[in-house]
């Protein structure tokens, strides 16, 4: 009986996000395949470089791919991953169920209609983080599908396994369980929709740009700021490179991630639940 | 059924319920009555523990409406006074996403009174519901689920006339079934039909709870005596004398008729009115155009 009626609450949140999940999903498979596309052509372009004896425009990759950047084709591929069209996706389907969860459903009267029934707050926030999680898997399988079948297609000639993108996989999943994290602690106490969707795009933004700075050549005494943005343990070039810090990176994100969903559900569970606005 | 006992909700220094103490019996019809603000709606939702008490308690069954919310609410099936159902499911989809989360057997039921009473095509979508089919969807839900305690928030606001009438015989039908019905409303005429006891609210505090079985037995005499400035009925009439003016006397009885007209008779009276009063003159006592400013002179039930 618990189990259905989970289920049941689970089917109902990939029911509303479908649309957006769905479209995500389609974009970042479309947009994996192109940059391996993409990263076919410059391969091409860097051996005709070496052929001619010029060097590689080594400052443009350095700026994206980080301190692990090399001129690998795996390293290019990855370096894409980091572009904030990839970033903006997961941060919209988190943002967007981390504000639905509690502070969405609260102001559209759904709320009332599910938690009159026996149904315990803690179920139904835990339904809510699973619909999340399971949206950021198929989002970041979306990504690491599209490389797979986009490497078939192209015919690189180093295409990365399916078992090593899984790393950089797990890394963008992490980030992406960061930020549904701190966008439902900001939900669980709040009745409308708005405010939660500002202070979670807001924050995202910021660290988002602080990743920026730090990484301006010109601001290298400003490196210390690049501690306070969740982008600074998101780096797919090393997890795919090296693969050393990728774990760390994830389990950090992870971490923080849950223990902001652990708060949100501590706070939920106290809140006073007023009829909607 | 349900007790609350100096059940208070406060948000900051505003008071949305004030001290309520009330208990429901099994198997009655309970009306809650007041206009907007006056704490129907906090008083339900502190019974479905969606707003945590700031004193007193409630329990339902002797389960604590706070602690045991869970266990509380498998007893309680809500239709709220807001109503937004879900707009991307079909009318169909609605009805067995709620019902699943009672354990799926109520879907029959509550296809059988959306088709067959309440007359909605369940395979369109929600969205395209009107106000009011949505409000039959809900109510549909509502009378179908296997629970004890019926909590239902004006129930009839967005209804055409013949669909309040299908309600109204839903409740009694649910009544009939030895549910326990709450019923929140503002048509008193419809709260008066189907209500054992209603209480009246104002302003977070409950005011009044009337026995409507005492009431309807209650009639209105307006008697004109012959140059009385007087005028005592004895006891046993179980009369009472709500006003007197000049010759004029309006008084309520609750007792036999005979017996009062056996003594009239002996009063010489010139003139006699006999009438009914509706529940809307109890109502008026507390919100009509004479009602106290200040409630908080007024005596809270009990005291």
């Amino acid at each position: 009986m618990k189990m259905r009626l989970f289920r049941a609450l689970v089917k109902k949140g990939l029911l509303d996000g479908r649309w957006t999940l769905g479209l995500s999903s389609l974009s970042l498979f479309g947009l994996s395949w192109m940059f391996v596309y993409v990263a076919a052509r410059i391969e091409r372009s860097l051996a005709e470089a070496q052929a001619e004896g010029r060097a590689p425009r080594a400052g443009m990759f350095r700026g994206m791919g980080g301190a692990a950047m090399d001129f690998s084709t795996a390293a290019i591929q990855m370096a894409f991953w980091k572009h904030p069209f990839v970033i903006l996706t997961i941060a919209i389907w988190a943002i967007a169920r981390g504000t639905a969860a509690v502070g969405g459903e609260l102001e559209r009267g759904s709320m009332d209609i599910i938690l009159s029934r026996p149904v315990s707050r803690t179920t139904y926030l835990m339904s809510q983080v699973v619909t999340a999680l399971v949206g950021l898997g198929v989002l970041v399988s979306a990504l690491v599908l599209g490389n797979v079948l986009g490497s078939m297609a192209v015919g690189l000639s180093s295409p990365v396994s399916a078992k090593i993108l899984a790393r950089p996989g797990m890394n963008l999943y992490a980030m992406g369980v960061i930020m549904f994290g701190y966008t439902l602690l900001f939900s669980s106490v709040d009745s409308v929709r708005w405010r939660p969707n500002l202070l979670g795009s807001v924050a995202t933004l910021v660290g988002f740009i602080l990743q920026i700075v730090v990484n301006l050549p010109t601001l290298e005494d400003w490196k210390w700021l690049g501690k306070y943005s969740i982008f600074s343990a998101y780096d797919p070039v090393e997890a795919v490179v090296k693969g050393e810090k990728y774990l760390f990176n994830s389990s950090v994100l992870l971490g923080l991630g849950l223990v902001l969903v652990a708060l949100s559900a501590a706070s939920f569970s106290r809140r006073d639940l007023p009829t909607p606005g | 059924m349900i007790a609350t006992r100096g059940l208070t909700k406060r948000y900051g220094k505003t008071t949305a319920l004030s001290d309520l103490t009330l208990e429901i019996q099994r198997g009655e019809v309970f009306g809650l009555l007041g206009p907007n603000g006056s704490g129907k709606t906090t008083t339900i939702r502190l019974l479905l523990g969606l707003l945590q008490p700031t004193a007193g308690r409630a329990s339902v069954a002797g389960l604590d409406c706070r602690t045991e919310s869970v266990a509380v609410r498998r007893l309680i099936s809500y239709l709220p006074g807001e109503l937004r159902p879900f707009p991307a499911m079909s009318g169909y989809g609605y009805l067995e996403f709620l019902s699943s989360l009672r354990g799926g057997d109520s879907l029959p039921r509550a296809v059988a009174i959306a088709e067959k009473i309440m007359k909605l095509d369940l395979d369109r979508k929600v969205r395209a519901y009107s106000t009011g089919m949505k409000q039959k969807l809900s109510l549909a839900m509502a009378f179908s689920e296997p629970v004890e305690i019926l909590i239902l928030d004006e129930p009839t606001s967005a209804l055409d006339p013949s669909a309040r009438l299908d309600v109204l015989e839903l409740v009694k039908a649910a009544k009939a079934r030895g549910q326990t019905v709450i019923f929140s409303g503002h048509v008193l005429s419809e709260v008066e039909k189907v209500c054992d006891r209603v209480a009246i609210m104002r302003r977070g505090r409950l005011m009044k709870v009337e026995d409507l079985h005492t009431r309807r037995c209650l009639r209105m005499l307006l008697i004109r005596f012959p140059h009385r400035d007087r005028v005592e009925f004895p006891p046993e009439l179980e009369a009472s004398i709500r006003t007197h003016e000049g010759d004029v006397v309006l008084a309520e009885h609750r007792g036999p008729i005979l017996p009062m007209l056996d003594w009239l008779r002996t009063q010489g009276i010139v003139d006699l009115a006999v009438g009914t009063e509706d529940l809307h003159s109890l109502y008026d006592e507390y919100h009509g155009p004479n009602a106290v400013e200040d409630v908080e002179s007024i005596p809270l039930m009990g005291q």
